[in-house]
């Protein structure tokens, strides 16, 4: 039998309703064995008692209910988006917010390339900026020996230098949907979907498909996660191989990796026997810090690309309705198809319109193939109310809604997408909750950054980056956005008995924190410094 | 010698369309071409015993030098993978899911400097497309992929194809109509090859198309080249070849439907050689040939 830590904090915050705060922690084989104060654990034994985290607050490992591991991918590259960011070693990236700026610290990167390195950069996001259009010859003044490649926030846009049109022979003369022009019928440098940025990133050897579950990428991840106090992170629409499965399964399983990891993989088959089989597979490589067995669906686009599917009135542009990445009879056969075989879905709905041939599918699912503990889970679900939420409850389906919206794009969707009226509404939090539903919120990360306070930030507050307060209705209390990001995320993920909360009998997760979160002002939620987590018991540095 | 530039043809059309069944027959058929198909479910793909090599997870080897494969994780970095094969296929037809418009795909073979367009088929079920074009969720997009097609192929046509369907797709698209069910080979159609013209014929007599190739001096313009494929005859599906040029290595060039694709050879082209098809009952060798000679 191993040793009887007992961690001492300023306050615990444990998310057990037996129990709501405590001082005491102990921990035993990786899991907590008793809660309470210095004595808490004396009945089972000699204790030891560990200070090092003492005058801090626990919480729960923080769980990311929908993020990707790509984000490190990104990382290899400069970051000059709008917005601050953090790398995963803790360096902070100014946002960049002009593009004198950005070309500025293009110039930094560049003067630090070896000789036949591309120039690479990502998080672009003009949106935010006022100033003039990035071209190829802002890039051109950067340098113009070796391709320059700026990738936009969106994924569907990139501008390019004159090395890069060169190297794929972009001219006058390209008949190429995708490439923007000067008014001379030259080049300007964008770049607009895959089939036209696909050759430049096949020069310049951008190929993410197996990277982010590689060793050095996954410890980033680790980091990353850490940083934010996540001890639990999904990998949805984790695009697997059995070898990157098994790399993934094989860089996890170190006692020190801070993150249990919960993909969702998409799927290609199209017979429960061969889905099951899949699963069966991959499940075999799980271990305590990798959880394979649930799917990924994806049925509509974004809507601040327009191209969500939404309900009527549409787009307030008059911008034609979104497209589907699944048709509705694809939609129908492949809830049917997962229900059978027994495997919970992530599904990506955006519009409201998805939302509910969704609903619609998996009610039909659970008629012909009935499973009470089937927990699927709307992802984003950023435009259901509380009819869908109410239908959601009935099917004991939960949702996960994508808070940071609000903050991040909130303005956007009240001044062009859908208006004040349906953005006062979006990510309802509170009618989610008053529907009584398992409700997640999450970052989307590396859509936005990993940071489970922040996401509970905008989930209690509702504002946006202009300082609105989009539809205060939907805003919900701390402890309620606390909980979301704790055992509701961990309820989305089946995984409630084992994290979400600080009782005896639960893996030793914590989140360490500097200050308590129920005692500070809502509004500096998001300002709480996260000093570092731990997990399984090990505590990680302290940050 | 360069590497040949690899053509893509993109197969899109609605599930249940018929996409499967094309792909199966474009495998099945003595066209003489080492294709590679990536399509979506690979479990639909089926190819008899005594013609495969070998399968494993995600690939199937034919004896007649094709390759089946799924496209895996993402796409476009397939099509990177296909150019990287060695060696290089002599040409990469891509299966579009259901929904997809397939434009999206095919634009990369304009866009990559080592591919070729070779076009967008769109199959069309002649017993469903309508209803579904009229569906409020999915009509739009099943819309979009008929108007970005170069060949529209109709599928379950038996009784011949409903006049009102031909009026919707002509409404929609200028791209030639093919009733599938009366091609005698369906490779011509999607890889532009000459080859089963040549007298070889599979099932029940239908000579559905009309073969016509060209070698000459000619040496031309891009502009002035542009202009004479833009005058090709209608009821063309298909030219494909290389055309020598005053000033330059010369052109290649590839013409499926209305879409017209000229890249600079990749290697000097000493003379012109083209090859041309089209439906027997629409068009004659002599009028192929008329308009290639005429000033």
């Amino acid at each position: 039998m191993s040793g009887i830590t007992v961690f001492q904090a300023a306050k615990i915050i444990t998310m057990d309703p037996n129990r709501p705060t405590a001082t005491h922690v102990a921990v035993r084989d990786g899991h907590v064995l008793a809660v309470g104060d210095a004595t808490c654990a004396d009945q089972w034994g000699r204790v030891h008692h560990d200070d090092r985290l003492a005058g801090t607050v626990l919480m729960p490992g923080f769980v990311e209910g929908h993020s990707h591991m790509s984000e490190t991918c990104f990382w290899d590259y400069t970051y000059v988006g709008f917005h601050d960011r953090i790398d995963p070693d803790g360096q902070p990236w100014p946002g960049l917010t002009e593009i004198g700026a950005v070309l500025a610290r293009l110039r930094d990167a560049a003067a630090r390339l070896g000789p036949d390195e591309p120039l690479i950069a990502w998080g672009f996001d003009p949106i935010f900026l006022s100033s003039e259009r990035l071209t190829r010859d802002h890039l051109d003044s950067v340098t113009a020996d070796r391709p320059v490649v700026v990738l936009f926030s969106s994924g569907h846009l990139m501008c390019v230098n004159s090395a890069a049109l060169a190297a794929v022979g972009y001219d006058r003369a390209s008949n190429v949907e995708g490439i923007q022009r000067r008014p001379d019928g030259e080049p300007n440098g964008e770049l607009h979907e895959m089939a036209a940025m696909f050759p430049v990133m096949r020069r310049i050897g951008m190929d993410f498909r197996t990277r982010s579950h590689q060793r050095a990428y996954v410890d980033a991840f680790g980091r990353i996660c850490r940083r934010s106090g996540v001890t639990t992170a999904t990998d949805l629409f984790a695009m697997v191989t059995q070898e990157g499965a098994e790399a993934l399964a094989q860089a996890t399983a170190r006692p020190d990796y801070p993150v249990r990891i919960v993909p969702a993989v998409s799927t290609l088959h199209s017979t429960p026997e061969e889905v099951r089989a899949q699963m069966a597979d991959l499940r075999q490589l799980n271990h305590d810090k990798l959880r394979f067995g649930a799917v990924k669906l994806m049925t509509d686009g974004s809507i601040q690309g327009f191209s969500a599917r939404i309900l009527w009135p549409g787009y307030v542009g008059g911008q034609p309705n979104g497209i589907w990445n699944m048709p509705p009879a694809q939609i129908h056969a492949t809830c049917a198809m997962m229900q059978q075989a027994g495997i919970q879905m992530h599904i990506h709905t955006n519009g409201d319109e998805a939302s509910t041939v969704v609903l619609d599918a998996l009610a039909a699912a659970a008629r012909a193939h009935p499973w009470p503990g089937a927990r699927h889970v709307l992802q984003h679900a950023q435009m259901m109310g509380p009819a869908l939420f109410a239908r959601a409850a009935e099917l004991g389906v939960c949702v996960n809604l994508f808070a940071n919206h609000i903050w991040y794009f909130g303005d956007q969707h009240a001044a062009l997408t859908i208006g004040p009226d349906r953005a006062a509404r979006m990510d309802a939090c509170r009618a989610a909750l008053d529907a009584g539903l398992t409700m997640a919120i999450h970052s989307d990360a590396p859509v936005t950054p990993m940071g489970p306070l922040f996401t509970a930030w905008c989930a209690v507050n509702r504002q946006t980056m202009s300082g609105r307060t989009l539809g205060a209705a939907q805003c919900i209390s701390v402890p309620e956005a606390l909980y979301a990001i704790t055992m509701g995320a961990a309820r989305t993920l089946k995984l409630e008995a084992e994290i979400g909360s600080i009782e005896a009998g639960k893996r030793a997760d914590f989140a360490v924190l500097a200050e308590d979160p129920l005692a500070i002002d809502p509004m500096r939620l998001k300002d709480l410094p996260v000093l570092g987590t731990v997990i399984g018991g090990h505590v990680d540095a302290l940050i | 010698m360069s590497l040949p530039r690899l053509p893509l043809t993109v197969i899109g059309g609605y599930l249940g369309a018929g996409k499967t069944t094309l792909i199966n027959r474009l495998l099945r058929e003595d066209h003489g071409q080492r294709v590679l198909v990536m399509v979506n479910d690979f479990g639909a793909i089926n190819i008899d015993a005594d013609l495969l090599v070998s399968a494993d997870g995600d690939t199937m080897t034919l004896t007649n030098g094709c390759v089946c494969c799924t496209m895996g994780a993402d796409l476009f970095m397939a099509m990177g993978d296909a150019l990287d094969r060695r060696p290089r296929p002599d040409h990469l037809v891509i299966e579009a899911s259901g929904i997809a418009d397939p434009a999206r795909i095919a634009t990369a073979a304009r866009a990559e400097p080592d591919m070729a367009y070779g076009g967008i088929a769109v199959v069309v079920d002649a017993m469903h497309w309508g209803a579904l074009a009229d569906d409020p969720q999915i009509g739009a997009q099943i819309r979009g992929q008929v108007a970005v097609a170069d060949l529209l192929l109709i599928s379950k046509a038996e009784d011949g194809v409903p006049p009102a369907l031909t009026a919707r797709l002509a409404a929609l698209s200028a791209a030639p109509q093919i009733d599938i069910g009366d091609c005698a080979a369906v490779a011509p159609l999607l890889l532009g090859g000459l080859a089963p013209l040549q007298g070889k014929r599979e099932g029940g007599g239908h000579p559905a198309y009309v073969g016509w190739s060209h070698d000459g001096d000619e040496a031309m313009s891009r502009a002035a080249l542009a202009a004479k494929l833009a005058q090709a005859p209608q009821a063309l599906y298909r030219i494909k070849g290389l055309v020598a040029a005053p000033d330059s290595a010369g052109w290649e060039v590839q013409v499926v439907g209305r879409s017209i694709e000229i890249k600079p050879a990749l290697d000097r082209v000493a003379r012109t050689r083209l090859v041309a098809i089209g439906p027997q009952s629409a068009i004659a060798r002599a009028d192929i040939a008329d308009w290639w000679s005429q000033g």
